[in-house]
């Protein structure tokens, strides 16, 4: 059977041909030249690596201090330029605990929670898409009801009832942000699947007798990738967000570890005196998922989404 | 019509049936609410007993059937949080979260409307770059954060309105904007991209060729067209507020609404009175979604019998 699909293969490559260009190679050329042109794609990368780069090495920079390291004697001191030294740059918290230290220690959870419920949210959901629309029937309304049921429940009541009958755990936010966006990915991938269906290299894939699941695997998915990619990038943004509002809530990360929504909701008794824990860690929030926003507008008018934009707006009858 | 509206209602009641299923599943197969209102540590007899008074030692069926028969009559069990019937305890608290729903709502369309046309009308100039800036930051700041700088800004350095709580119109000024400020962003968004597209159309360029002002043309012509897009988003935002943004948000204003009594009742272990407001905001949701459909069919019958 493999040697079949071996012979065949090629031939049917080639009518994929218009759909999506063969060679990984031009997509990545055009892709950095339509780069160079934007700023708003330079600046969304440039944050997002930065921050990247800060989650993964940060805690050994030279200049970073313990964040666990209590000082009652500094607590609440104001950052440089409203009264503060550079000592602690942007400040200490109720604890005397360095803002600044505490951000970087954060940034770990923040970025690996919302990236990890991406990642699996969209697995699932490209799954579920790919088989709905490509085998349709029964299945496809069974996959496509239960998303449109997801959409009426949406992830933070999904999360109060899941937190409140098993406990908080980051384990949970994870899971409770993917189930609240793996309908997203399935409405999208299953229709670019139903477009695709039609076309002649799938139809010659079908007719050489290629089984369901290779048509899937090797040549509806590929296709699926750009806009795939797009999507996930949308859907970090939301899940950075849903992640320290749980975090926020109390749900997620329980202390001593830290993420900056939890900075948020430990810093709030102090707005009065200690204005700066809160606005700094909001701050770090609000600029990682702004560069991340920034990369999805970038590669929305790369890969011209109007249209995908559209299915993901519509909402389901509920 | 009838046929379309009867179908529709038939729908939404079916998803309310299977998301109330859904929370019956976690918070009695998954776990049960007398567990729950047990501390770890206690014992078996005590977890027994518990289960007994709460008539969870039932088989599962009948206690479906008794959670489904409930929520038909508005029955949503007894919480021991409060010794008080649930849904009564929901139902007190729902008025100040559709206050504020509404506060939030004004504010979005109050904003999203004129921002879109405005960034329409100067299309890639300054307003049309200062829009997008406001929407892209807006939708990038978490909004309790927003919440906290309002605070911080307007009620502890200005003075100018209450810090917390709901004491009339004016403490609820700033969690409407806090809630509506990032729906506005993506409003704004989808308004001046839906005119902008409009404008390029033979209809919109017969207006602009027989002498009438782009504002005129935008504000006469091509925004009727954009409004069913923008009544539709508008119940996106809204079911998106009924969900996330209120319980957040009412935390952090310390708003005596729905969410922020979910939230003391699962610091009590209060199972019964989480389900209760789960279902209850579910219900709103859904109910949220029909509306718009409606509305949506009946400024524009274009739009399909699906």
């Amino acid at each position: 059977m493999t040697a079949v699909d071996d012979t065949t293969t090629p031939g049917a490559d080639t009518g994929a041909v218009d759909a999506v260009p063969p060679e990984g190679v031009t997509v990545l050329a055009d892709l950095r030249s339509h780069l160079r042109k934007s700023k708003a794609g330079i600046s969304g990368i440039f944050i997002c690596s930065l921050f990247a780069l800060v989650a993964i090495v940060g805690p050994w920079l030279p200049f970073i201090k313990d964040p666990a390291k209590q000082s009652l004697p500094d607590k609440l001191t104001p950052p440089v330029g409203w009264g503060g030294t550079w000592t602690h740059p942007l400040g200490t918290d109720q604890l005397g605990r360095d803002i600044l230290a505490r951000l970087v220690d954060g940034a770990r959870i923040s970025l690996l929670v919302g990236l990890a419920a991406v990642v699996i949210a969209a697995i699932l959901g490209t799954a579920l898409g790919l088989i709905a629309g490509y085998v349709g029937g029964r299945i496809d309304t069974l996959i496509i009801s239960a998303a449109d049921v997801q959409m009426a429940f949406p992830g933070v009541l999904a999360g109060l009832i899941l937190v409140a009958a098993f406990g908080p755990s980051v384990w949970l936010v994870i899971v409770v942000i993917a189930i609240s966006s793996w309908m997203v990915f399935t409405r999208v991938g299953r229709s670019l699947v139903l477009t695709l269906k039609t076309s002649l290299f799938v139809e010659a894939s079908e007719l050489s007798g290629a089984p369901s699941t290779r048509v899937m695997w090797r040549h509806l998915l590929p296709n699926l990738v750009s806009s795939l990619i797009t999507l996930c990038v949308l859907e970090l943004a939301a899940a950075i967000l849903s992640e320290s509002a749980f975090a926020f809530l109390g749900f997620g990360v329980q202390p001593p570890r830290s993420s900056w929504g939890l900075m948020i909701q430990q810093g709030r008794n102090y707005i009065t005196d200690g204005w700066w824990i809160v606005t700094f860690a909001g701050l770090a929030i609000s600029i990682v998922v702004l560069g991340v926003n920034l990369l999805s507008l970038w590669l929305q008018s790369f890969n011209d989404v109007a249209e995908r934009e559209q299915i993901i707006l519509e909402r389901p009858g509920g | 019509m009838l046929r379309w509206l009867a179908r529709r209602i038939i729908a939404a009641a079916l998803v309310v049936f299977v998301v109330t299923s859904l929370v019956f599943v976690v918070t009695h197969v998954f776990t049960d609410p007398a567990t729950v209102s047990l501390p770890l540590e206690a014992s078996q007899e005590d977890r027994a007993s518990r289960r007994a008074a709460l008539g969870l030692d039932r088989p599962l069926s009948v206690q479906y059937w008794d959670f489904v028969s409930g929520l038909v009559v508005g029955d949503l069990g007894e919480s021991f949080w409060q010794t008080q019937p649930a849904s009564k305890l929901v139902f007190e608290r729902l008025p100040a979260t559709l206050k504020l729903v509404g506060g939030a709502t004004a504010v979005t369309v109050l904003l999203a409307a004129p921002m879109g046309m405005l960034a329409a009308w100067w299309e890639r100039r300054f307003a049309d770059h200062a829009v997008l800036g406001f929407s892209m930051a807006s939708i990038s700041a978490p909004p309790f954060w927003i919440g906290y700088l309002l605070i911080i800004v307007f009620a502890v350095q200005l003075g100018w309105v209450p810090t917390f709580g709901s004491r009339g119109f004016v403490s609820l000024i700033l969690p409407s904007f806090a809630i509506g400020l990032a729906s506005a962003g993506r409003l704004a968004q989808m308004t001046r991209r839906g005119i902008v597209e409009e404008l390029r159309k033979p209809y919109a360029v017969t207006a602009l060729s027989r002498g009438f002002s782009r504002s005129y043309t935008i504000v006469h012509h091509t925004f009727r067209n954009v409004a069913s897009g923008f009544v539709t988003m508008t119940g996106w935002e809204l079911t998106r507020m009924f969900t996330g943004y209120t319980v957040v948000i009412e935390v952090v204003f310390a708003w005596p609404g729905v969410g922020r009594l979910a939230i003391h009742a699962i610091e009590n272990r209060d199972l019964i009175l989480v389900q209760a407001a789960v279902v209850v905001l579910a219900t709103l949701v859904v109910v949220t979604n029909l509306l718009v459909d409606i509305a949506r069919r009946m400024i524009d019958p274009r739009v399909e019998l699906a």
